[in-house]
């Protein structure tokens, strides 16, 4: 279930298989993430992988003593990228892998293409997604959904990433999905479709109980992302922006040059293995000398935005000039979310009081677009907890008065559903098995996917489940992992408030470029 | 706080020894003592934490094992501590994912490209050879292109109005030219020319190389022969050049480009760059390092460690050879490094990229095991060296021999408590008759010898003592009729005799208590089984049963401490230092004496024969024990069963002078964690860890099985307080709630 070794494995397999001698790896775009998440340089290195190319470099030079690993994904710009690439080879020999199904016809052309027969191997190895963690996989795709639907292509890019995960961890499983959404139900079928048509490919050790895939929207709650997470991890990436567990520090004034990308990485970095999941109050000082750096860049209003999540309070801080706009915005959203219904809902007020502090449209904007894409209409389970609401409200903006540690306030719904899940209570009107069998037993292996992004908390969630609960593993993924500004963007992409559909169709697309 | 007056209390759960609290879970419990009893002795508390230790160490070992049998016991305010499940870090390393492969698909598609592809290369070249094999210079132009018609037939011009490759119309100006390798029709822009030295390079080549071909296919290569084999090159390529295509052959742009790729080919074969005979030779240098590397740090370990299996010379020529491999590692990737550096034009930058990763790959490599290399010690360190460890030998040998004989007589006892508890255990609740016989038989080997011995005594004892009675009776009856009138002592006796089973039977014993100790417990139990009736009696009796302690100490265990001071203090100085609950039972005594009430900690005192007849398996056993219907034991045997040697290690034992082959002095070695307590037998204790851990296993296995048949009644242990506390302790980090029982 380890989603990391998964890849590694893969890779590793690859690069015994083509023997001794100099290699050179062939990678695409994302296969390139996918590699340099499980494999650091100086580990590859010694494995006498010698050069990183992409296969759509053009400056690629003849290295005929060369021996080329290609892992590239079953597009197929990558099969004409290769078609090419045989015709006049490069290098001496070809060990092809794609990272997921490739059609026969492909493979033919492929074959036809290799005069010089030089490809010595052709496989699938499944390893088409970002292994994040152990326990966390990502397919880096922001703006997965044009309003409540899928966006095709992304969709099918999920569907395989999903698959690909299953068939990485050897697991066939029984879905499950959240049945208020359309995309959640949609990709489930997906998913089942491929299962079925590859039902060779399926065929594994059946365990005693089959592992589950739980197919969940990022919908159903759109406040854990609006919150500042508080885990290092979580931290790191909502400040500065994790992507492929590496950090862009090149806007930060006066860094040095080696520092200009940080790669964290819990497998060669020992106290980030130590802390990521510790809080960020608790690490306190030892993360002040080591990120120095980030220090500095951490506004001190965001730091203070958790502390006052009394919504009583949302009006007075609103009118703190310290409050940045983004932040503004963020915590009228997160009451509006709060007080959707409520009788005595202010929100007209406080986005007048948004428009008179000056913050910008577009920020004014993403705050109907997120009611709109997490709003009560959408979710199908009561997020902010279920029959007495005045009990749980008072638990929630008790919240942080009073408590000694505020930064661990917020406890993310998935929490709820997992919980349910292993206990067996999870309702099945609300999370129904696609296909005519249900689970009887309790769950031992479980994949939780989100569409439209996992955080770095909810990771942090899952890892204490895995920790504190016995026979049971969590493997949790999504879309992408967020912060809240990517957040935003991911809700601005789906383009559910109309005024702003302009601007989001350009952010879907700067997105996917990305 | 549990009260003794109230005998049918029972109370189970994570109890606090000092103050009986019940705190939920292990961890509480341990976090309670840690604050409440900080204070208090400081001795047993050490010795609590160090018990508490190993057995998280132990629990550590065996979490990853460690299915569900840990009882949910929503101990949510201790997450932190009880982590029931398992580190995504930790998870089971899983075998490699699905992986499906194309290459029998890739094959069969290739191998029919192929065999076209190359039967087009050599079809070109045959006619190549063809249009070379004959002095193009001194031959007539209508004679060359009589035989060039020959060797293809031309397309017929009419065919032909348009180039085919870019589409100009042919006419009298744009005039048509026909390829000589495959005949086809083109113009003159599109013509392509053959030097005759790339003709006769092309053509030589495959016939050196018939047999040199890499295809990695079987099926064209197998025909290649027949193809290129006929060929006979001529070349003599004299450079009349004039205006005609004398020296050169006329051909489209499709042939040209496959003759090209076919050159390509030919020259990538014949040629290895330097980088590669230079990478070959690194390559072998680093394996020689990892071959070699390992032995010398074997050896310079042994000669640091001044054993003498190798010989300094030879380490010292060896490590020589080894630095000598890595200087030329970093010399031969220095030299990849600066490949080509001064060329012009410089190689280019992949070139220059793969030749820095070579280097910095060595680098890595040097530095990495350079580090491991050790230092040899110099001829003079070396004899010091030799001394020392001769000496060191000598002692170690002489330390080995006390701690194997020590651990021996341990690991023998250890394993006959292990095996009478896990087959009273087992036997009776999971009917694994398997595992119960080994164990029985384990039991039986260990009970043998030790059997023999105490039969041996026995006999002589019970000869003794038949002597004795005799004695005795003749006295007693004297006694009996000179006091007949005398009440009020009679009636004390009468007390007594209602409550022993038979005063004949164990009067004898009364004499020679310390050497049936066996028959006494057994009386202790029967006794134990009205503990109310007893529990009022005592008070009555203690003053008058000083002549007689014996009756005194079948009491309840209140009563055993009311005779503390009167018994003698022989047995107390074996013990104490082996039990901590020893010490703490003597500072408590005097106070204790008459609140009837022995607190918890002290469960390897009097009570366990009250409290655990009911419900502890093996209790039941010492009670068949006493009326022979044990099987593993000899009815009349003395005390096999390791439990009751324990059960008597408490030193208010009436009077026992030690014996040889006494239990008395075994029984504090049958608990695991005695060994901690009375340290500077360190060698016994990997023995004795391995023993726990299948002792753990035991019972988990038997747990589960339980579990699994429902028979959740049978895993709720009561522990049996006898075993002491501690024993318990370890059990209840082991089978999650396990519940003490505590009066």
């Amino acid at each position: 279930m380890n989603v990391v070794f998964a890849v590694k494995q893969y890779i590793s397999k690859m690069i015994e298989d083509s023997g001794p001698g100099m290699k050179v790896l062939l990678m695409d775009k994302e296969t390139t993430g996918i590699v340099s998440m499980v494999y650091t340089q100086s580990e590859i290195l010694q494995k006498e992988v010698y050069l990183f190319e992409r296969i759509d470099s053009q400056n690629r030079e003849i290295m005929k003593h060369l021996k080329a690993i290609c892992f590239l994904r079953p597009t197929k710009e990558n099969v004409d990228y290769l078609i090419q690439e045989l015709r006049r080879p490069k290098y001496s020999i070809y060990f092809i892998y794609f990272s997921n199904v490739i059609s026969k016809s492909d493979v033919k052309s492929l074959a036809e293409a290799d005069e010089q027969e030089v490809v010595a191997e052709v496989q699938e190895f499944y390893g088409d997604y970002i292994a994040v963690n152990p326990h966390l996989f990502s397919l880096n795709i922001l703006g997965c959904c044009q309003g409540r639907n899928w966006d095709p292509v992304q969709l099918s890019r999920t569907t395989q990433g999903l698959t690909a995960l299953l068939l990485s961890l050897k697991k066939c499983p029984m879905i499950c999905y959240q049945l208020s959404s359309e995309a959640a139900k949609r990709l489930a079928e997906c998913v089942k479709q491929v299962i079925t048509k590859e039902y060779e490919l399926f065929e594994f050790r059946r365990t005693e109980v089959p592992p589950l895939l739980l197919i969940l929207d990022r919908c159903d709650d759109a406040i854990t992302p609006l919150l500042n997470q508080w885990t290092y991890q979580a931290m790191v990436h909502e400040l500065l922006g994790i992507n492929n567990n590496r950090i862009d520090l090149s806007r930060v004034p006066g860094i040095s040059k080696d520092l200009r990308e940080v790669v964290l990485s819990a497998e060669n970095d020992e106290f980030y293995a130590n802390n990521m999941y510790l809080n960020f109050a608790e690490i306190g000082s030892n993360i002040k000398n080591l990120m120095e750096d980030f220090q500095k860049k951490k506004p001190k209003e965001q730091q203070k935005l958790e502390s006052i999540a009394d919504m009583k309070n949302v009006k007075r801080l609103l009118q703190n000039p310290r409050v940045t706009e983004f932040d503004a915005a963020r915590l009228v959203m997160l009451y509006a979310l709060h007080y959707e219904r409520h009788s005595s809902n202010s929100l007209p007020g406080l986005m007048m009081d948004l428009r008179n502090k000056g913050v910008s449209e577009k920020y004014r904007k993403l705050v109907s677009a997120v009611i709109e894409y997490g709003g009560k209409r959408v979710r199908g389970s009561d997020l902010f907890s279920p029959k007495d609401a005045v009990a749980i409200t008072k638990q929630f903006l008790k919240g942080l008065k009073g408590v000694e540690n505020v930064y661990t306030q917020h406890q993310p719904f998935l929490h709820e559903t997992l919980d349910h899940l292993i206990k067996g209570k999870l309702k099945e009107n609300l999370y129904p098995y696609l296909g005519p069998s249900t689970l009887r037993d309790r769950p031992q292996d479980i994949i939780v996917f989100i569409i439209g992004g996992a955080t770095y908390e909810e990771a942090l969630t899952v890892y204490n489940l895995n920790r504190t609960t016995p026979g049971v593993r969590i493997v949790l993924g999504g879309t992408t992992v967020h912060n809240t500004k990517s957040f935003l963007e991911e809700v601005l992409a789906s383009g559910l408030h109309s005024r702003s559909k302009e601007s989001s169709q350009v952010t879907s697309r700067s997105a996917s470029r990305r | 706080m549990a009260s003794l007056d109230d005998p049918g209390e029972v109370r189970e759960g994570f109890l606090c020894p000092l103050c009986l609290k019940d705190l939920q879970s292990f961890y509480q419990l341990q976090s309670h003592y840690e604050e409440e009893h900080s204070g208090e002795d400081r001795d047993v508390k050490g010795q609590i934490k160090s018990l508490v230790q190993k057995a998280r160490k132990a629990k550590n070992r065996l979490l990853k094992r460690e299915g569900d049998d840990r009882a949910e016991s929503g101990t949510q305010g201790y997450e932190s501590f009880s982590y029931g499940g398992v580190d995504p870090y930790m998870w089971e390393p899983q075998e490699l994912g699905a992986m499906r492969s194309h290459l029998s698909d890739f094959k069969k598609h290739r191998a029919a490209r192929i065999d076209h592809y190359v039967v087009e290369v050599n079809k070109l070249i045959i006619r190549l050879e063809k249009l070379t094999a004959f002095d193009r210079t001194n031959t007539e132009s209508a004679k060359i292109r009589a035989i060039e018609k020959s060797v293809v037939p031309w397309v017929n011009d009419q065919d032909v109005p348009f180039c085919p490759d870019c589409g100009n119309k042919f006419s009298i100006r744009n005039r048509r030219h026909h390829c000589r390798l495959c005949g086809s029709i083109m113009c003159k822009k599109c013509m392509e020319l053959i030097s005759l030295p790339l003709a006769n390079k092309l053509t030589s080549a495959s016939k050196d190389s018939l047999s040199a071909h890499t295809s990695p296919s079987q099926s064209p290569n197998s025909v290649h022969g027949s193809r290129r084999g006929s060929i006979s090159s001529v070349s003599s390529v004299s450079s009349v050049l004039d205006e005609k295509d004398d020296d050169r052959i006329r051909c489209c742009t499709h042939c040209k480009d496959t003759l090209l790729k076919r050159e390509q080919q030919i020259d990538e074969k014949e040629r290895t760059p330097d980088i590669v005979r230079l990478y070959e030779k690194l390559r072998l240098c680093m394996e020689k390092v990892d071959q070699k590397a390992p032995e010398y740090i074997k050896m310079a370990a042994s000669l640091n460690a001044g054993e003498t299996t190798y010989s300094l010379e030879h380490a010292g020529d060896l490590r020589v050879e080894v630095q000598k491999v890595y200087e030329l590692i970093d010399a031969l990737s220095k030299k990849i490094l600066t490949l080509d550096m001064k060329q012009d034009p410089p190689p280019h930058p992949n070139t220059l990229r793969l030749q820095r990763m070579i280097r910095y790959s060595a680098t890595l490599f040097v530095q990495e095991k350079l580090l491991g290399l050790m230092s040899l010690p110099t001829k003079e360190q070396f004899e010091e060296l030799k001394q020392k460890r001769k000496q060191e030998m000598e002692q170690k040998r002489i330390l080995e021999r006390q701690a194997a004989l020590e651990s021996q007589r341990r690991l023998e006892e250890r394993r006959s408590d292990l095996a009478s508890r896990a087959t009273n255990g087992e036997a009776k609740a999971a009917g694994r008759t398997d595992e119960v016989r080994t164990l029985q038989e384990n039991l039986r080997q260990l009970q043998d010898e030790y059997d023999q011995q105490q039969t041996e005594k026995a006999i002589a004892l019970s000869r003794r003592q038949a002597e004795e009675e005799d004695l005795q009776r003749e006295q007693l009856q004297v006694l009996r009729e000179r006091e007949r009138e005398r009440e009020q002592g009679q009636a004390a006796s009468l007390h007594t005799r209602t409550r022993s089973l038979d005063f004949r039977e164990i009067r004898p014993f009364q004499l020679e208590p310390s050497r049936e100790p066996r028959t006494h417990l057994a009386h202790a139990l029967d006794l134990g089984s009205s503990p109310a009736r007893s529990g009022t009696a005592t008070k009555t009796s203690p003053p008058s049963s000083a002549p007689e302690p014996f009756r005194g100490w079948s009491g309840p265990p209140a009563l055993g401490q009311e005779f503390l001071p009167q018994s003698t203090a022989s047995p107390r100085s074996e013990a104490p230092s082996l039990n901590p609950f020893d010490e703490e039972e003597d500072l408590a005594s005097p106070s204790a004496e008459d609140t009837a009430n022995p607190p918890a900690p002290e469960p390897s005192l009097g009570p366990p024969a009250c409290v655990l007849r009911e419900y502890n398996p093996f209790e039941e056993e010492d009670e068949e024990d006493a009326v022979a219907g044990n099987p593993f034991t000899k009815p009349d045997g003395p005390a096999p069963n390791p439990f009751e040697e324990e059960d008597e290690h408490p030193p208010r034992t009436p009077a026992s002078p030690p014996v040889p082959g006494n239990p008395f002095e075994e029984a504090p070695c049958t608990n695991p964690f005695e060994e901690e307590s009375d340290g500077g037998q360190e060698g016994a204790e990997p023995i004795e860890e391995e023993l726990l851990l299948q002792q753990i296993d035991n019972i988990k296995a038997y747990i589960f099985d339980a579990k699994q048949c429902g028979r959740l009644d049978e895993v709720e242990f009561k522990v049996p307080a006898r075993l002491g506390w501690r024993n318990w302790l370890f059990g209840a980090v082991h089978l999650g709630a396990f519940p003490v029982t505590a009066e």
